[in-house]
């Protein structure tokens, strides 16, 4: 029961990361919801970032027209204002702060989440899918593509999964999101690859398997409808620890300064921005805070979902 | 055992075969300047741009070389442009100053069919070379009428003395007896001695001889460093090593290749070819930040990464292995679920959000400051290992054995010590292999963050500088070490439960 509602708590934390993923622009933008300019009414202009509107700010809105409805925090991720530099948290205005170039703390937390998860649910689906696919493929056919497959998988499990992507961002001539995303990509996929190639091997020699080949079923029928369904749960649990540890590693790249560059706003490069001003306390818990969430949450769920889908490694199978 | 071992080390080959691959396609992903204008530009400032293209092999092909360059080939190159007289001559002119007396014995038997204005401009390009070592005079060799009156009489003379056992007793006789008379002989043939002497200095204990072939190969190539006398001996290992990877990169240029090493040359004169000889043989070459060698950085900084890491690992073992016993025995009730938050708790906060908020709470000048570090990268591992050891404590208390202690009125610490965590160590032990590359990524940032000089303090201070070497080298370098980390975990499996060890044998994996 306990378990349960931890599990319950971790899917809520996770829905709540998405919702601020999804109403960024409604949480923090320079521009507000719904507004009359120039005798002209703009609807989300926040959300369109429409032409005319560019460079402008609530307070320059308000007048030349009318600002109805501003979001949350009426100010954007990459908004600097050196006169309002490292104000702490509950300042007027910044609810959560400022940092070093007087960028509110609030609105780059917000879009850090927007960056940070969609980066991890991205990169995790391309190198899942990628695994999914060499790993059912190599491990039910066999042969030389399975041979060099596992071979290749042997290869990139000796690469430190944070060295090797710091080696790909500092070898790039300019280091950007996209890039990134390959360097976890390239250092991820052999995992899934083992993982699933090991659990389609485990299949394909059952019993059932071996009848639906008795009974003339092909091969790919047999792959896909007998086989794949039971090396699925392995990669979906994988891909939910994958989508924390994704977090992480960007976190962590950014962190170090070997992540993007500062055209997105990122809960690495926040958390950086603390080893140059140790006193400003509020840039390293507000995203702090969310990371560790996060990785909790990808954790917890991860490990629900590996007891519910798969009841052979289920961890509390002893407990009385 | 040995067939497991020996099958285990052997599939270690393709294994470090890729990941020089990688490293090699990582190396790739460098910018690299586009080829300059070679009719229009200064001909100093092509060679100089090339030599930085060279220092990296990007000159050569990547996989394959079908025609692989040597001395002769690029004399020959070099004169079609001269005698063509085409936008390139320049650079072709600057080109044959720089190959100087290597050259000439391809190029005096060609001289004397050449119509005579190529002929002129031929020797006209050969006067520095000539400058260099010691002869004739400086305003005939410029003239075009009397520069090839000159060389063909020189190659009358002397072209026994290009020969390589006559460069080769020169040399001999310099390291028995150093002498100015020997130096001067060397300089006449000027490049032709550069592969005898740059070959014979690994060889040479003796300071004052090798500063006389250091200087000898300096005056023939124009560069390199010539350490003072008395120098300590540092300065003399720093510049052999200069030496040393200046030659594997510029070899070609001196020397001729004959069947057997042309044959060689097409896989070995290739980008992946030449770097791999290079991580093979240790000349990772030198740090584009401080220009001390690759080598001599790694040897300073490993220690200080792997002890950390290694310190960490055993201390998180340590931590570990106590709570997962401690949780599989009261499973299921409060310490048991304390533990079980708490550690999701740790394991779930990064390490570097951990480093910077220690960082900032402790002083570091005391001896915290050395605990610090280690104490952040121990709660990650702990985190980690001690839910996998209730795991397999849990696993291994319910089976019939452990009953049947406790039914003989076994202690119950003896239960758990002696009789069930000795089974249940084993896949947490082994686990090890696998933890190495996750704690070697953490000490690269926790290093970063309290200021240790070890490999990630290095390599973050590289990517600041686009210090590639290094990069490459420390990339290379953990990728081998984590290798080395799966195969002794794997070894140690083997030994410690012969079943994974025969399955493996069996499943055809191995």
């Amino acid at each position: 029961m306990r378990k349960k509602n931890t599990a319950r708590a971790a899917a809520i934390a996770v829905l709540f990361l998405a919702f601020v993923t999804i109403f960024a622009d409604l949480l923090a933008s320079p521009l507000p919801v719904l507004c009359n300019y120039h005798q002209q009414l703009w609807v989300l202009p926040n959300v369109s970032h429409p032409k005319e509107l560019d460079g402008l700010s609530c307070d320059d809105i308000q007048k030349a027209g009318h600002v109805y409805i501003t979001p949350v925090t009426c100010h954007g991720p990459l908004d600097e204002a050196p006169a309002e530099a490292l104000l702490p948290p509950m300042a007027p205005g910044h609810m959560l702060g400022t940092d070093a170039v007087g960028r509110d703390v609030f609105a780059r937390t917000v879009h850090g989440t927007r960056t940070t998860l969609s980066f991890a649910v991205l990169s995790t689906f391309v190198f899942v899918m990628v695994g999914l696919f060499l790993g059912a493929f190599t491990g039910f056919f066999g042969g030389a593509l399975d041979a060099i497959t596992t071979r290749a998988v042997e290869t990139m499990s000796s690469f430190p999964t944070l060295v090797l992507a710091i080696g790909v961002q500092a070898m790039v001539p300019r280091p950007t999101v996209s890039t990134l995303f390959l360097a976890i990509v390239l250092s991820r996929w052999a995992e899934v690859t083992k993982l699933t190639r090991a659990e389609v091997r485990l299949a394909k020699s059952s019993d059932f398997a071996l009848a639906a080949r008795a009974l003339g079923a092909t091969p790919l029928r047999v792959l896909l409808n007998h086989v794949f369904p039971n090396a699925r749960t392995a990669a979906i649990v994988s891909a939910t620890f994958g989508l924390g540890s994704v977090m992480l590693a960007e976190a962590s790249l950014t962190f170090l300064r070997a992540g993007h560059d500062n055209s997105v706003a990122s809960w690495g490069e926040m958390l950086s921005e603390v080893r140059d001003y140790p006193t400003a306390w509020w840039m390293l818990v507000f995203p702090g805070a969310l990371l560790i969430m996060a990785v909790l949450s990808f954790n917890v769920l991860g490990e629900a979902l590996r007891d519910a889908l798969d009841p052979r490694t289920r961890s509390d199978k002893n407990t009385p | 055992m040995f067939a497991y071992a020996i099958r285990r080390v052997l599939w270690a080959i393709p294994t470090l075969f890729g990941i020089s691959l990688v490293v090699f396609m990582l190396t790739t992903l460098i910018e690299v300047p586009p080829p300059a204008d070679l009719g229009k530009v200064d001909p100093e400032n092509v060679l100089s741009e090339e030599d930085r293209a060279r220092a990296r092999f990007v000159d050569l092909p990547r996989f394959f070389n079908t025609q692989p360059l040597d001395i002769h080939g690029r004399t020959d190159e070099i004169l079609f442009h001269l005698v063509a007289d085409d936008a390139q001559r320049d650079v072709a002119a600057a080109r044959l100053a720089r190959l100087g007396g290597a050259a000439l014995p391809f190029i005096m038997p060609q001289i004397d069919a050449m119509p005579a204005a190529a002929k002129s401009r031929v020797a006209v390009a050969l006067a520095p070379v000539a400058v260099r070592m010691g002869q004739g005079d400086a305003v005939a060799l410029r003239d075009p009428a009397t520069a090839p009156i000159f060389w063909t009489r020189y190659w009358d003379e002397h072209s026994t003395d290009f020969t390589e056992p006559s460069v080769r007793r020169t040399v001999d006789r310099l390291l028995v007896r150093d002498s100015a008379q020997r130096e001067t002989e060397l300089s006449q043939v000027d490049t032709f001695a550069l592969a005898t002497v740059i070959e014979a200095m690994p060889r040479v204990k003796d300071q004052a001889a090798l500063r006389r072939l250091m200087s000898v190969a300096a005056r023939a190539s124009g560069r390199g460093i010539v350490p003072d006398e008395g120098a300590p001996a540092a300065a003399f290992v720093r510049a052999e090593e200069d030496w040393r990877s200046w030659w594997f990169i510029h070899r070609s240029d001196y020397v001729a290749y004959d069947g057997a090493t042309k044959v060689a040359a097409s896989v070995t004169d290739t980008r992946y070819g030449r770097w791999m000889l290079g991580a093979v043989t240790s000349q990772l070459g030198l740090s584009t930040r401080d220009g001390v060698p690759i080598n001599e950085k790694l040897i300073a900084r490993a220690p200080v990464t792997f002890a950390l890491t290694f310190i960490a690992m055993l201390a998180s073992y340590l931590v570990a292995i106590p709570i997962g016993v401690l949780s599989a025995w009261r499973r299921g009730k409060a310490v048991d679920a304390t533990f079980a938050l708490l550690l999701l708790l740790v394991y779930s906060i990064p390490v570097f959000v951990l480093a910077q908020a220690l960082s900032g709470l402790f002083a570091r000048d005391n001896l915290l400051g050395l605990a610090v570090p280690i104490l952040t990268l121990t709660a990650g591992g702990a985190a980690a290992l001690s839910r996998h050891q209730r795991g397999s404590m849990v696993e291994v208390l319910s089976l019939d054995y452990v009953r049947t202690a406790r039914a003989k009125g076994v202690s119950t610490f003896r239960v758990l010590v002696v009789h069930a965590l000795r089974n249940a160590i084993v896949s947490t032990t082994t686990l090890a292999g696998l933890q190495f590359p996750l704690m070697l990524g953490s000490t690269f940032v926790v290093e970063e963050v309290f200021g240790i000089q070890g490999l990630g303090w290095e390599t973050l201070r590289a990517i600041e500088t686009h210090d590639a070497a290094w990069l490459v080298a420390v990339v290379l370098f953990s990728a081998v070490m984590t290798m080395l980390m799966l195969i002794a975990s794997d070894l140690a499996t083997s030994i410690l439960d012969p079943r994974a060890r025969d399955t493996a044998l069996h499943s055809g994996d191995l």
